[in-house]
């Protein structure tokens, strides 16, 4: 049923947001969406850190693009078929490291993906034939074999080939986690010990996981060389790993729905934040710890704790005492975010430029009043957050609890 | 004669200089319930594990139904029907209790590494990991995370967990350590019911479990096997008293 909805909502989010960047928008999650999910077959479900997991993609995105510039096999398939190599590139690629990178979890692997990816990072300028050096690989997908007459020069046929993509390989992946690897590699991450003693190799176990996993990397790795045309040094490098790490972890790892939240949530947070503060690397990464630190689940995990409250019939409870505490918190962090923004500017801005506009509102930054009037906001917000925070937290309990106690 | 269900030669293990199996013989019988009992730092714990290959034996020789299983890996010799139990409560604590029981079935009912399998389609692992929480009671508890039993539960799960696999040969370290006298009664109860007809071998300390369970008992104390024999034989046995028995029978009193 959710995989009905989702199709539903896949096939006429073009006809809501119709726009080019829209559409751009839509597909950079798209992507996010595949590789976050193959990524948290590892963190989620098998238990395995990886801080070099955009190699699998970005390995098989060049191999995509090498099979679009070579005119004569390129011309002889559709292109709707392309990422399948990009998959089977991936996979290729983590066949090899995976043989001896899934021998323990933990720190060992972690380690050993750090390296394989700074190393095949680096020898993307060495070997410049495959990897192309700074300048990258770039090719025209409209060169494939049209598919039902579909050159795919439009942005929108893009989006529905992504589109596609995406619900099959999250449905593959989905059911991959309902079959017996899939469930020992939940057994192997809680227990690797016990696992052993009935029967299975965890090692082996762990290999199968990381194999999928590459193969649906090098799938979204297929499906960026598709929507950009290009593959730089960038898809491979430990940035990027980083960022899918972030995005999973974000939405979170617990439920299988998790990383599809997060590669939304922070798609949006990087394209429309970014188009309005230049500092929206540093409030993501503010988001990041707040979520390790207060939201180990996730926005998942987030949802999901709602759900005791939803099943009793309680959840309009939670209602009014959110309102009272979040919204004062929102306008406190609002109030921050002025300050962090003004600072900002008064460090980095042009001299003589002193006037900014925040929020719609356009002043000096030199002067004493916006500074007072952030910081006021900010402390009362934050100030009525607190004040309200043990409504809320009553609330909660009430909202939990099953029949209260008649005294 | 038929060929033991187990047989250690020579068994012998060493962290550095401390030789803490020194030398074991014993030979178990298919069907035969074996208890090994000893003092607190004898080694019992550390010869389940050279057994079950969790660690590697410094000499010696394991054999399981004749064949020798020293070097093979755990997953292995389980594959060869000889499951374990662990003294610390040893299940996936995040996954449901039914789930816990299912993963132990995989292997046995032929599921492999399969990923063309649905797990849920399947009714013969449903059916018979049902079957498991059945005789171990926990149906009630059936969809609820594992790690949320109370230690009892959690114990009888670890069994349950155990004997799915269906293996022939049942190795149960302190199966009842830290238990109540009621909860010790009803899971001496549910180790006689679902090993019947398997050879059990068990690591305890208390003696009514013991001598209420084992058809055999080895003595082990410092490494080495000072006795085997049949529990009266073994309680008669004025070595045995002197080196263990007297201590824990005057500790019961």
């Amino acid at each position: 049923m959710p995989w009905l909805i989702a199709a539903v909502l896949l096939a006429i989010m073009p006809q809501i947001f119709s726009n080019n960047s829209a559409l751009t928008i839509m597909n950079q999650m798209s992507i996010t969406i595949v590789f976050a999910l193959a990524y948290n077959m590892l963190l989620g479900q098998g238990g395995m850190l990886s801080f070099g997991h955009a190699v699998y993609g970005g390995v098989g995105g060049f191999a995509c693009m090498h099979i679009m510039n070579n005119s004569g096999f390129f011309e002889s398939i559709p292109l709707v078929i392309l990422p399948l190599f990009g998959g089977l590139f991936g996979m290729g690629l983590a066949l090899i490291i995976g043989s001896f990178s899934t021998r323990s979890a933990g720190t060992t692997f972690a380690m050993i993906s750090l390296g394989v990816g700074e190393l095949i990072a680096a020898s993307s300028l060495i070997f410049v034939a495959f990897f192309g050096g700074e300048g990258g690989i770039s090719g025209d997908r409209t060169d494939a074999l049209p598919f039902f007459g579909i050159e795919f020069l439009q942005q929108e046929q893009v989006y529905y080939l992504t589109a596609a993509w995406v619900l099959i390989s999250a449905g593959l992946m989905y059911l991959w986690s309902r079959t017996p690897v899939g469930r020992m590699a939940n057994a192997v991450r809680d227990n690797p010990e016990r696992a052993e003693f009935l029967g299975y190799s965890a090692r082996w176990v762990r290999y199968y996981s990381f194999v999928a996993s590459g193969f649906f990397a090098g799938v979204s790795g297929g499906l960026f060389a598709i929507n950009y045309e290009i593959l730089t040094e960038e898809n491979l490098n430990a940035v990027s790993s980083g960022i899918i790490l972030l995005v999973t972890f974000l939405g979170g790892v617990g439920f299988f729905f998790g990383p599809i939240l997060g590669a939304i949530a922070f798609t949006l947070l990087q394209t429309v934040l970014s188009l309005s503060t230049e500092l929206w690397a540093f409030y993501a990464g503010m988001l990041f710890v707040a979520t390790v630190m207060f939201f180990p689940g996730g926005l998942a995990g987030l949802i999901m704790m709602h759900l005791p409250a939803l099943r009793l019939g309680k959840l309009r409870l939670l209602f009014i005492p959110y309102l009272k505490t979040l919204l004062p918190a929102a306008i406190g962090i609002f109030g921050l975010a002025a300050l962090i923004e003004m600072t900002f500017h008064v460090r980095h801005g042009a001299t003589g430029d002193n006037e900014m506009t925040l929020f719609w509102t356009t002043f000096d930054s030199y002067s004493i009043v916006p500074w007072l009037v952030a910081g006021a906001i900010t402390l009362v917000g934050f100030g009525i957050a607190r004040v309200t925070a043990p409504a809320l937290k009553d609330a909660w309990n009430e909202a939990n609890t099953a029949q209260r106690a008649k005294s | 004669m038929s060929t033991p269900a187990l047989e250690l030669s020579g068994l012998k293990k060493s962290f550095g200089k401390a030789e803490i199996i020194r030398g074991i013989d014993l030979s178990i019988g298919k069907g035969e319930r074996h208890a090994i009992i000893g003092p607190n730092g004898a080694g019992k714990s550390t010869l389940f594990n050279l057994i079950t290959a969790r660690f590697a034996p410094t000499a010696g020789t394991v054999k399981l139904h004749g064949e020798n299983v020293i070097g093979l890996e755990p997953f292995q010799i389980n594959r060869k029907g000889l499951s374990r139990s662990f003294q610390i409560t040893n299940i996936f604590a995040n996954m449901t209790v039914f789930e816990n029981v299912r993963c132990a079935l995989l292997w046995s009912q032929g599921y492999k590494y399969s990923f063309w399998n649905l797990v849920n389609s399947s009714r013969d692992l449903t059916e018979g990991a049902d079957a498991i929480l059945d005789q171990i009671n926990l149906l009630e508890r059936r969809n609820l995370p594992a790690g949320t039993l109370s230690y009892a539960e959690q114990r009888a799960l670890e069994i349950g967990i155990t004997i799915a696999g269906g293996a022939d040969v049942i190795m149960l370290d302190e199966p009842t350590a830290g238990m109540s006298n009621s909860e010790t009664t009803y899971i001496t109860d549910l180790i006689l019911k679902v090993t019947e007809g398997k050879t059990l071998i068990m690591v305890e300390h208390d003696m009514g479990v013991v001598f209420g369970l084992a058809d055999r008992i080895s003595v082990l104390v410092y490494g080495e096997i000072i006795a085997t024999g049949a529990p009266a034989d073994v309680r008669a046995d004025p070595r045995v008293q002197e080196a263990y028995l007297g201590a824990a029978l005057e500790a019961d009193h």
